[in-house]
């Protein structure tokens, strides 16, 4: 399977800070890829520098297939975790503009901007500057201008963050669309359940460093599928401290216990009978929420 | 070339702007109001005769000034009906008492009262409803001092006319030696004028635009667009875009001025043209002042492009521009200095000095064109300082564009100049 994104030995550093520290990692063509990581973690920085906007200090990046200063950027879009507009703007022409730097002619941007806009309900905004727009409009149309020339790799940065569900859900469909039609997709998110529902890759992050990175099956079975997911009422804090207990999370109305290999689920069971009233009791795997908590706190520990 | 894209949007972005059309249609206004002024006063001045009584306590000057006053209206008739009041001697005061009574009536406009003593310098009276007209007063204070020094030439048994002729006062004409060595007359007051005017449009309009694009980069910054354009172009199309789409819109205001003002002054308005073409520009001046405005531009526009880069807010960039206005502030100041001699040494040697380059050669060029050379050599070595200050703002530029928060030092600007490629 050849890689839309190869990331070889990459490191960046700010002066002193090492924001990016030997990062390597692949992501497929076709995939849909989670960048996960805490903030200052070096996610914004890599993806920077996959953008061309920041240069690495070491190591090579290759953009579907290239190298990085011979890239055509324009194949890929870029949806930035802050965002911005010209608020003077009108939508259209705002649309036009951004559609023809991404090398789109002016009739091709104008005929696919009048699309999206119609699926995005923005049609009767075509006109308006973009300050007169709501937060959730003003997002629904820098998302059109990220996907407007109809790029091969797509790059999110945190793209449901202000969107109600009924517009995430609707950003969520043409993600998936362009999933279906092959294109590559990179996530950089702090939801989680999100992640889970999404990706089939994931990538995590810590402190400049790779964690984990691999199929989102493989990640999870590399961490153990060995766990017990509990709803109860009462003091249940004797359970985080058995001796199966490799380590735990405590949701507040869940817990979540990481079993060490071979233990029998049973234990736990047998221990919180009588000192707390169980509502539920599941075998799960981790979720990816467990294995991020775990891994970046044990690390920053 | 994705330049353009970026020029065609700085381009209409800004000639669209509310300000921008108001000042385009404001600025050709206000100055046809400024030059034209006095002639339309003039235009539309009441055609109204006035009727006036004068009592002439000395018997000798009333006629006199009533012959003087000669002046009609726009359909010939006269302006001033005058009527000498029969008021010898002791019946003066009661003469004059009499007719400033018929000021009541609308038959009479004003009286004016010549007392015996104007002579020796006694003054005489105007007296009128409410129509305080200052024009009309400082016509009758004339006619009425030619009358009286008539009159007191006469005593001394001179000839008025006489006396009028042998005591003219003498005026200097301004003359200046032309490249192909002959002379040529010119008027000092209108010259100097313009060339004020040049100067003065040129400043702000280097100014204006400078500190828009200074504003264009920190709205970018500020809303983080520049990140999204930086993916997928690269600082230095980006920033070219901006040179000349920013500057395009500065030329066409200029232009559209241009076009206005000839069109004024060479026909539309018969009353603004006859004062404004009384001054005459030659072409070249023109040619030279847009050969300056597009140089003078591109250098403070690299210079405000460091302000944009470096400033992450509009308060930023207000501090910092004031750095960048002050080498445009000095010719300004030192305008009067080097118009007095436009070939001596000061001026010549501001007017090489790129950063004064602009404002000093044209006022220069305008007053008295200066040696070839020396206009070619003011011209290289703009370009060469352009050509560096571009250099340099373009690598801050791509380094600062990213940055946020405290403002750089010169040290850290001079180390992102290192670091970027």
């Amino acid at each position: 399977m050849n890689s839309a994104v190869e990331i070889n030995q990459v490191v960046k550093a700010y002066g002193d800070r090492v924001a990016v520290d030997h990062v390597t990692l692949a992501v497929p063509t076709g995939s849909v890829y989670g960048f996960l990581g805490p903030n200052g973690a070096g996610k914004t920085s890599t993806i920077r520098m996959m953008m061309r906007i920041l240069f690495p200090d070491e190591g090579t990046i290759r953009i579907l297939g290239e190298d990085l200063h011979a890239a055509n950027l324009d194949r890929v879009g870029y949806l930035p975790e802050e965002r911005g507009l010209y608020k003077k703007m009108r939508l259209g022409d705002q649309l036009l503009f951004f559609g023809e730097l991404h090398g789109l002619t002016r009739a091709q941007a104008k005929q696919r901007a009048g699309m999206w806009l119609d699926r995005m309900g923005l049609l009767d905004r075509v006109m308006r500057p973009v300050e007169d727009l709501s937060k959730g409009m003003q997002q629904k149309v820098q998302f059109i201008a990220t996907i407007l020339h109809e790029p091969e790799l797509l790059i999110l940065d945190e793209p449901f963050s202000g969107l109600d569900p009924v517009n995430a859900n609707i950003l969520k469909e043409i993600i998936l669309e362009y999933h279906r039609r092959g294109h590559t997709i990179i996530f950089s998110t702090h939801q989680m359940d999100t992640v889970e529902k999404l990706c089939d890759h994931i990538c995590l992050i810590n402190q400049g460093r790779v964690v984990l990175e691999g199929t989102l099956a493989s990640v999870k079975q590399r961490y153990g599928k060995n766990g017990v997911n509990l709803r109860f009422e009462g003091d249940g804090s004797h359970l985080k401290t058995l001796p199966g207990v490799a380590s735990f999370q405590d949701h507040g109305n869940e817990l979540f216990l990481r079993l060490h290999e071979g233990v029998d689920p049973s234990v736990i069971l047998d221990a919180a009978r009588g000192r707390v009233s169980l509502t539920r009791f599941e075998l799960a795997e981790p979720s990816v929420y467990d294995i991020f908590i775990e891994q970046v706190s044990g690390d920053n520990r | 070339m994705k330049a353009l894209t970026v020029i065609r949007r700085e381009y209409f972005t800004n000639v669209r702007r509310r300000s921008f059309i108001i000042s385009t249609i404001l600025v050709p206004v206000l100055m046809s109001l400024f030059f034209g002024m006095p002639v339309m006063l003039a235009m539309f001045e009441p055609q109204q005769q006035f009727r006036l009584a004068v009592v002439d306590e000395t018997g000798r000057i009333g006629d006199g000034f009533i012959a003087a006053l000669t002046d009609t209206l726009k359909d010939g008739r006269q302006k001033y009906l005058a009527t000498l009041a029969p008021s010898q001697g002791a019946h003066y005061s009661a003469a004059r008492d009499s007719c400033v009574a018929l000021l009541q009536g609308k038959g009479l406009n004003m009286v004016i009262a010549i007392p015996a003593g104007v002579l020796d310098g006694e003054k005489a009276s105007y007296i009128t409803r409410q129509d305080r007209n200052f024009n009309v007063m400082d016509r009758f204070e004339d006619a009425l001092s030619d009358a009286v020094l008539k009159e007191r030439l006469a005593a001394e048994g001179l000839d008025y006319a006489r006396v009028r002729q042998l005591t003219t006062n003498v005026e200097l004409e301004m003359n200046q030696l032309t490249k192909a060595g002959g002379v040529e007359k010119r008027s000092f007051i209108s010259e100097y004028g313009l060339v004020f005017f040049f100067v003065m449009v040129l400043y702000s309009a280097i100014l204006q635009w400078g500190m828009t694009i200074a504003r264009s980069i920190t709205e970018e910054k500020q809303s983080r667009i520049i990140e999204v354009l930086l993916s997928t172009l690269t600082s230095r199309d980006l920033m070219l875009g901006k040179l000349i789409g920013v500057g395009l819109a500065g030329m066409t205001q200029l232009l559209i001025w241009a076009v206005v003002g000839l069109a004024i002054t060479s026909s539309a308005l018969p009353a603004i043209a006859a004062t404004a073409g009384a001054i005459h520009v030659s072409p070249v001046v023109f040619l030279f002042f847009a050969i300056f405005f597009v140089l003078g531009f591109m250098l403070y526009a690299a210079m405000f492009m460091v302000v944009g880069a470096v400033s992450s807010t509009d308060q930023d960039v207000q501090q910092m521009q004031t750095v960048v206005m002050l080498p445009m502030l000095v010719p300004l100041m030192s305008l009067m200095l080097f118009m007095q001699n436009p070939n001596g040494g000061v001026a010549v040697g501001m007017s090489l000095i790129p950063v004064f380059t602009p404002l000093v050669m044209q006022a220069r060029i305008a007053l008295l064109m200066p040696p070839t050379w020396q206009i070619a050599l003011g011209i290289a070595l703009m370009l060469i300082t352009i050509y560096f200050a571009v250099t340099f703002a373009a690598r801050v530029f791509r380094v600062g564009i990213l940055m946020h928060g405290k403002r750089p030092s010169l040290r850290e600007m001079v180390h992102w100049y290192r670091m970027a490629r």
